[in-house]
């Protein structure tokens, strides 16, 4: 079975003036269809880096980079957008939602930029919404919902398009303990549900018990 | 239409900012729309003044323009009833005045002075000048005048030099065809006042018979042809030079020095002002983009990070652009067109310009050309500055835009 992605030896290093800052050192990870992967460490070992190179939006500097069995390390931005666009979701830890999108718009937009119709839309936003138990909230702005209300819009939002794979970077740090162990279950159900793969960044220790491959990361190298 | 509802809600995010923007935007465009319309104004009535005044087309004999004349009327027009006749059958031309221009000195007996004088036909020539020759005392030329008792119109600074009132005896000496002098009695017939001083120092009208009877001539010295439209001046003078190469013929522009200096030098100012206007609109929308743009930096990249392209991401900085832009655009052509209102109504008047005598009202005539142009011009320096402030941002690495604080 080909892995929804799997890095090779990737590195990663920062230029700061005349210095050169390693955060990756020779990574190899790879993730199934069924991954719920954890991404330990502690702060400054690399974990958001990793996530940034498995989410797309950042290159290694040396190492391949496999996504669905295809090398993008050569992938220009517009290709790796497509991809992201129709492959991926994002969860981050300040939710980044548009403020002055409401709940419903806000998890209306990946559908909008993959040209879903109108009414198709309104079907699965709903759905989506149902699922995550927001609908009576639909026409609220986000400043107007809970911390952990935006979660699960922010996850709503990255599971519209039904991603191969969802970044999620420190889900939890943000939340209170009850709703961050909401938050968790809401993920791990979704995984279940949808078939996605996830890959979380966290500190959050309640995370491994419901991840079926972590890796734990120290200085840029993989323990 | 989503993209355009997100542009509307994301302008109004800062509405203080949003506000002054479009204020900057409509005054902008109502100065451009009134500079304009005043500039606009003043060409079509210094144009109408000035065909007016000679004609839409003049046509005279073929060395009448370009050489000088060693007696009178040495290049007038012969048998010009013919041709008049003839020119008035085109269902183009309203008028066609034959006119004999001259000079000579005129006297009251105990002062003398020179004088450019014009012998007119005035059946139709108070018809076509209208408002653009005052009468200030007395009355224009009889249609019929006595024989023996011809009349003179006097320029008003004349009048005041030879402090003549109406139904004086003044004489005017001049040089017939033959070379010889004549002199001819005339009466006071009325005053008038052509709003340039020297020419009213200078000018006179006096019937056409009465100035072909001083220079012992049949001959005139052109016909001003009217048209109905004087957009077709030039189209008319183009066919008509054709059919009638043997004469010589002018427009109405060949004349109008005036005209042709005031539009120059509107045109510079105007043109200036509008620039800086146009600059002032980019630099307040460049601004108000561009601190939005820094503002969202974080909202860019978790934009481009869920999959929306930099060029889609650009293009709605731009719609928020066109929003202010139209919005602005909007109330500037309101603020314009109430002005161009309001101005027709209160009857403001200008104090006369250099070398004139005469105020005109100041009021905005404003084409309908001019609001689309700059409607134009607004909307493309609206997308050329958001695209200029935005297009940066769209680029850049998502990971650092995410990192924005």
């Amino acid at each position: 079975m080909t892995n929804i992605i799997e890095t090779k030896n990737i590195s990663k290093q920062y230029e700061q003036g005349d210095l050169s800052v390693s955060a990756l050192n020779d990574v190899n990870i790879s993730l199934s269809n069924q991954a719920f992967a954890a991404l330990l460490g502690p702060s400054g070992s690399g974990k958001s880096t990793l996530l940034n190179i498995c989410g797309l939006i950042d290159k290694p500097t040396q190492g391949a980079l496999y996504f669905c069995g295809e090398n993008i390390a050569d992938a220009s931005d517009k290709e790796l957008t497509t991809i992201r666009r129709n492959k991926l979701g994002f969860i981050f830890q300040g939710f980044n939602l548009v403020p002055v999108m409401s709940v419903y718009d806000n998890v209306e937009y990946p559908l909008i930029l993959l040209g879903v119709g109108k009414k198709l839309r309104r079907e699965r936003v709903t759905a989506m919404l149902e699922t995550v138990g927001l609908l009576p909230f639909e026409k609220h702005l986000p400043d107007q919902v809970s911390g952990g209300q935006k979660q699960r819009v922010a996850i709503a939002r990255a599971l519209i398009t039904q991603p191969r794979l969802v970044i999620a970077d420190e889900p939890t740090a943000n939340l209170d303990t009850q709703t961050a162990t909401d938050i968790i279950n809401l993920m791990y159900t979704m995984h279940k549900d949808f078939g996605t793969a996830f890959i979380i960044a966290t500190h959050d220790e309640r995370m491994s018990s419901h991840c079926n491959i972590e890796y734990q990361l120290h200085d840029g190298a993989l323990q | 239409m989503k993209w355009l509802k997100l542009a509307i809600k994301n302008v109004l995010r800062n509405r203080r900012r949003a506000l002054v923007t479009i204020l900057i935007t409509a005054v902008g465009v109502a100065a451009i729309l009134i500079g304009g319309g005043f500039a606009n104004f003043t060409y079509v009535s210094l144009k109408e003044m000035a065909a007016r005044s000679s004609g839409h087309l003049i046509v005279a004999h073929k060395d009448y323009f370009d050489k000088e004349e060693s007696v009178p009327m040495e290049f007038g027009l012969n048998d010009f009833s013919s041709l008049a006749k003839k020119l008035k059958s085109d269902e183009d031309i309203r008028y066609v005045i034959p006119k004999v221009e001259f000079t000579g000195l005129i006297s009251n007996g105990e002062k003398s002075t020179i004088f450019m004088g014009s012998g007119v036909d005035p059946k139709y020539e108070f018809k076509v000048k209208g408002p653009f020759l005052t009468i200030d005392d007395g009355n224009i030329l009889s249609k019929r005048e006595k024989e023996n008792n011809p009349q003179v119109m006097l320029g008003k600074k004349m009048a005041k030099y030879f402090n003549a009132k109406i139904n004086d005896s003044l004489t005017l000496l001049s040089t017939t065809v033959d070379g010889s002098l004549n002199a001819i009695d005339v009466t006071v017939q009325g005053i008038f006042s052509t709003g340039i001083p020297e020419l009213d120092k200078r000018s006179i009208l006096v019937n056409i018979n009465t100035a072909q009877s001083l220079l012992s001539t049949d001959k005139i010295s052109n016909l001003a042809l009217h048209l109905r439209e004087t957009e077709a001046t030039f189209s008319k003078y183009n066919k008509l030079t054709r059919e009638y190469a043997d004469l010589g013929w002018q427009t109405w522009l060949d004349t109008a020095f005036f005209y042709v200096g005031v539009k120059e030098l509107y045109n510079r100012i105007f043109g200036l002002l509008g620039f800086i206007i146009i600059m002032m609109v980019f630099f307040s929308i460049y601004n108000t983009v561009n601190m939005s743009v820094v503002e969202r930096t974080r909202e860019i990249g978790t934009l481009r990070a869920i999959g929306t392209y930099s060029n889609e991401v650009t293009r709605n900085f731009v719609l928020e652009g066109l929003v202010i832009s139209f919005i602005g655009a909007s109330i500037g052509i309101s603020i314009a067109a109430l002005t161009s209102l309001g101005l027709s109504i209160a009857e403001i008047q200008m104090p006369p310009p250099p070398g004139r005598t005469s105020s005109y009202p100041l009021a905005v005539d404003i084409p309908v050309n001019l609001y689309l142009i700059t409607a134009a011009i607004v909307t493309v320096v609206c997308i050329i500055a958001s695209w200029l402030s935005s297009y940066k941002a769209s680029n850049k690495s998502i990971v650092g835009a995410l990192s924005h604080v």
